[in-house]
């Protein structure tokens, strides 16, 4: 008893010990935070603040502009004068006039814009410095309405759930092939979604890099990365019971890496389209269409030498092909940057864990293991095919 | 506002003013009123009350020709922030506050003695338009900060001339709000009047090499919320002066009447038009016999400088 409790002891001893660096760091943290201008002093001034907006989002309705800004930087701003193509403007602001660090307002214009012509909207602090951000073409911003919410539906699953299902109706001829083509299938299923996370990387490092410094950074998409990465690592060790996914656990890890990946893909086109900077067309969608019919044949291939039911091949297309939905509506009603850089780098985490799973099954199950022909030129044909069908879609 | 409303009100044949009177609605928050053809009264984003730029829109009084008068002022640059728009703050420098500074006025023959103290944080100097020896010219004598200097020469030639500040860089000490509206008055006066002085200008209060905003006096719209109150019967002289900096050219355009313009405020020759264009520096004397009463729109014929704030009302009463 008498040693159980020291021990006791003995713990609370060490975490009251750990608290002492954090209560000397809040000791010093107050002492600069007092000092004020004190310390920079010593090294010269400060420049002033850049005063500058973020202008986040311009909604255009009938006889209405909406725009809205966020103060990214430490100091207070103040919206003093509002301009649309360089013409003062009466404005009222919907939420506060004078936005903290990182507040956001909307500020709303009564204003009879030019459908189809771009337009140039100017928001100036009390400082004179004018913020301002161009819009290509002006075009109603469409708000949420049982057509628009049906529109995109049957958008994304034109994009995403039609070419996933059609891909695996390869299913059949996959298993008639034999072994080490099925590797190669399998390899090619690895470059395909090596492809979707270095293409889903990119764009979260290109949103991220838009968004205010504050907001932004590469931790952000390091952390989307590696929650995804380490979720879909426990969730293959629970599918496979802690040995390598095979059957249809490997296909549905790779219709949940597909899917996440659409999840991005269809908040880019939600969003685009929303913003006035995509035409929704005839042959955007055929490109997505063609692009990702690819990724019906990852999520058979797992699946040659296992029986399932049509439901279940059913349940796997709208895995990885539903998503697109989801994201096609979050994107068209709110879209935000900070939610798509991280949904894009969940995906990218995501496809690279499913890489490395696939991998491991290729090394298993081929010929030769991964040094095979049929390896190699299975990854780098995947790799090919995704860039190649990716121009339609570009 | 309310007299404005009703006048306004007068003008459209209106007369019921029980109904519309002292409750003015912005135009832009009645339905379907958006493409309003200006922002008029209380809807017109202007700093200040209504009496505010009075300084600067009515001139001293012209003094008789008298040989042998001295005119004497005293002009101090100071640097100050100037809210040119409505929480837009402009960090100026200006002579006695106000960017224009304050009307010099002198009868041809006077001798002017003019106090220049240098309260600001870099080097000005006045230069005069007009003739005078060449030391007095605010060119060579720069007037160092703590300093001062006293310019002193005779005024001629009659006519309507500028003031600014001659320190280089001259582009960015112009444009900081250094410069002022000069009168001086001819021996054979000019026939009595309302007189007022309109000093164009404009500020670009970010600093990207272009204005953000265009004002008269020194305020974005101010006299589209306070309208320069006329008398139909009495001849209104206005002397127009750009003092634009950025921009090569700015106008003055006069709506539903006419008026006669005296370049430089000298000679002979008038013209009888409803817009005039000047060059940066450029000047002359208007003279407008209203026909009519009611709200007269005056503004740059540049629509994007009106739409900056360069743009005011005549308010015409009998």
């Amino acid at each position: 008893m008498e040693a159980g409790s020291a021990t006791a002891r003995g713990h609370m001893g060490w975490r009251l010990w750990a608290l002492v660096p954090v209560l000397l760091l809040a000791l010093a943290v107050g002492v600069v935070v007092t000092s004020g201008s004190a310390l920079v002093d010593l090294v010269g001034t400060n420049p002033p603040p850049a005063d500058e907006f973020d202008i986040r989002r311009v909604e255009f309705s009938p006889a209405e502009i909406r725009i809205t800004v966020r103060n990214p930087q430490p100091d207070d701003l103040t919206i003093a004068n509002v301009n649309v193509d360089d013409a003062i403007v009466p404005f009222t602001v919907d939420g506060p006039t004078t936005l903290g660090r990182l507040r956001s307002s909307t500020i709303v214009v009564p204003y009879d814009w030019v459908p189809d012509d771009p337009i140039t909207v100017g928001v100036t602090s009390s400082t004179g410095i004018q913020t301002v951000k161009e819009i290509p073409a002006a075009t109603e911003t469409p708000v949420p309405s049982v057509s628009g919410f049906f529109g995109y539906a049957v958008i994304g699953a034109l994009v995403g759930i039609l070419p996933v299902a059609l891909g695996l109706l390869w299913l059949p001829a996959l298993r008639q092939a034999s072994g080490a083509w099925l590797s190669a299938f399998m390899a090619l299923t690895a470059g395909l979604l090596a492809f979707l996370g270095v293409s889903a990387l990119a764009e979260a490092f290109e949103l991220q890099a838009a968004l205010p410094s504050a907001l932004g950074g590469t931790g952000l998409v390091l952390l989307g990365v590696a929650l995804s990465f380490l979720g879909m690592t426990a969730l293959a060790g629970r599918l496979s019971g802690g040995s390598a996914a095979t059957g249809l656990a490997l296909a549905l890890l790779v219709a949940i890496g597909i899917g996440l990946h659409n999840l991005g893909e269809g908040l880019a086109i939600g969003a685009s389209f929303a913003l006035g900077e995509l035409q929704l067309g005839t042959f955007l969608i055929v490109g997505f269409m063609i692009h990702n019919v690819t990724e019906g044949l990852g999520i058979a291939t797992p699946l040659a030498k296992t029986r399932v039911t049509i439901l279940t091949l059913v349940g796997l297309a709208l895995v990885a092909g539903a998503p697109t939905i989801l994201g096609a509506w979050i994107g068209g009603y709110a879209s935000s940057d900070v939610l798509g850089a991280l949904f894009f780098a969940i995906a990218a985490g995501a496809a690279f864990q499913v890489v490395v799973e696939v991998g491991r099954y290729v090394a298993r199950n081929a010929p030769g293991g991964l040094r095979s022909g049929y390896a190699i030129g299975g990854f780098l044909a995947g790799l090919t095919a995704m860039y190649l069908t990716g121009i339609l879609a570009g | 506002m309310g007299k404005l409303a009703l006048d306004a009100q007068a003008d459209t044949g209106g007369h019921d003013h029980s109904n519309h009177s002292h409750t003015r609605v912005p135009a832009s928050h009645v339905q379907g009123a958006i493409g309003h053809a200006a922002m008029v009264g209380d809807e017109a984003p202007a700093v200040g009350g209504p009496n505010d730029l009075d300084a600067l829109l009515y001139p001293p009084l012209a003094l008789p020709y008298e040989p042998g008068r001295v005119r004497e002022y005293t002009l101090t640059a100071t640097d100050v922030e100037l809210e040119v728009a409505p929480g837009v703050f402009f960090p100026a420098w200006v002579y006695n506050g106000t960017a224009p500074g304050p009307v010099i006025r002198a009868t041809e023959g006077d001798t002017l003695r003019v106090r220049f103290v240098n309260a600001g944080q870099h080097p000005h100097t006045i230069h005069f338009h007009g003739i005078h020896p060449t030391k007095m010219d605010g060119v060579f004598e720069i007037v160092d900060v703590g300093g001062e200097f006293t310019y002193e020469f005779e005024a001629r030639p009659a006519g309507f001339h500028l003031y600014h500040c001659h320190a280089t860089p001259l582009k960015k000490h112009i444009q900081k709000g250094l410069y002022g509206a000069f009168i001086i008055d001819p021996e054979e006066p000019r026939s009595a009047a309302k007189e007022l002085v309109m000093v164009m200008n404009g500020f670009d209060t970010d600093g990207d090499g272009e204005n953000n905003f265009y004002t008269v006096n020194g305020r974005s719209f101010y006299y589209a919320r306070y309208p320069i109150r006329v008398k139909r019967s009495e001849l209104v002289r206005v002397y127009l002066a750009n003092l634009t900096e950025l921009d090569l050219i700015n106008s003055f355009h006069l709506h539903a009447d006419f008026f006669r313009y005296q370049p430089t405020g000298t000679g002979e020759s008038w013209e009888y038009t409803d817009t005039v264009m000047q060059c940066q520096g450029q000047r002359g004397v208007l003279e407008i016999q209203f026909a009519g009463t009611g709200l007269h729109m005056f503004h740059a014929h540049q629509s994007e400088f009106a739409e900056l704030g360069w743009m005011g009302f005549f308010e015409v009463v009998d």
